[in-house]
């Protein structure tokens, strides 16, 4: 699993998977329930808030590069080949 | 987690055979790369908001974005309008005043997630805004794992190709 998204990544600042567990950790920081008990770490509100813009923002873009690249990938299949068979009883 | 995990997966593979269908019936045919494009995203859109069958301001939102989209098509109209309705009826009880210390950074960047987030602008409450958010990302996350899975058939079907050739 991880060896294709590896290969399909494209930019050098992917974040990883600690990185997301991480965020969320300190994303539900800021949820009343958990804000009772003094964190020792001091979280700094406006960091997160940026790394969580910035990653919906890449989440976003990625979905507008593969909706790209699918449409491009039935453009470019012939009408009878296996391809076609295939990515057409997934899509359209 | 992981299992839930890919539980949203499944139901948003659902969801997405399912609209892909829904809006290739309402399409003109044949259609041009773009048209092709906007319609696989559209499509993706919905399913993602589809799949989050809960009371969440972002998949409502998204799902009352997604109908300007698709104004022209009778089928989907019918089926997006019950979830406008419903988003509409929602947002008055989301209103409730929150208390947020207004450090500039933070109301900034505040104001940014909400941009981000669909129907952040309609949450007042900051706690509410993040539990959208952590949500809204679980989905959006398991909307781009699956649309990478099935851009990846490509490499694999094209070994088949070239080695029949």
């Amino acid at each position: 699993m991880s060896n294709r998204r590896s290969r399909q990544s494209s930019s050098a600042s992917r974040i990883s998977d600690d990185q997301m567990i991480d965020l969320v950790g300190k994303l539900r920081q800021f949820l009343p329930e958990i804000r009772e008990r003094r964190r020792p770490e001091k979280v700094s509100a406006s960091k997160v808030l940026q790394e969580t813009c910035n990653y919906i923002r890449k989440l976003h873009r990625e979905v507008d590069n593969l909706s790209d690249r699918l449409s491009q990938l039935l453009d470019s299949v012939d009408e009878d080949s296996p391809e076609a068979a295939v990515i057409s009883s997934l899509l359209m | 987690m992981m299992s839930t995990y890919n539980m949203v997966k499944q139901e948003f593979i659902k969801k997405w055979i399912t609209t892909l269908h829904m809006l290739d019936c309402s399409v003109e045919h044949p259609l041009n790369v773009t048209e092709r494009k906007n319609a696989i995203k559209l499509s993706s859109d919905i399913a993602m908001a589809a799949a989050r069958s809960g009371s969440t301001v972002w998949s409502r939102a998204l799902i009352s974005r997604s109908g300007n989209k698709t104004a022209n098509k009778p089928v989907a109209r019918r089926i997006l309008k019950k979830a406008r309705n419903r988003l509409k009826n929602r947002c008055l009880t989301l209103r409730r005043n929150g208390n947020f210390t207004a450090k500039s950074g933070v109301r900034k960047r505040t104001e940014l997630l909400k941009s981000l987030v669909p129907g952040g602008e309609l949450i007042k409450n900051k706690d509410y805004l993040i539990r959208e958010t952590l949500d809204y990302i679980v989905y959006l996350r398991a909307q781009v794992d699956v649309m990478r899975t099935v851009a990846a058939v490509d490499s694999v079907t094209g070994n088949l190709t070239n080695d029949n050739k």
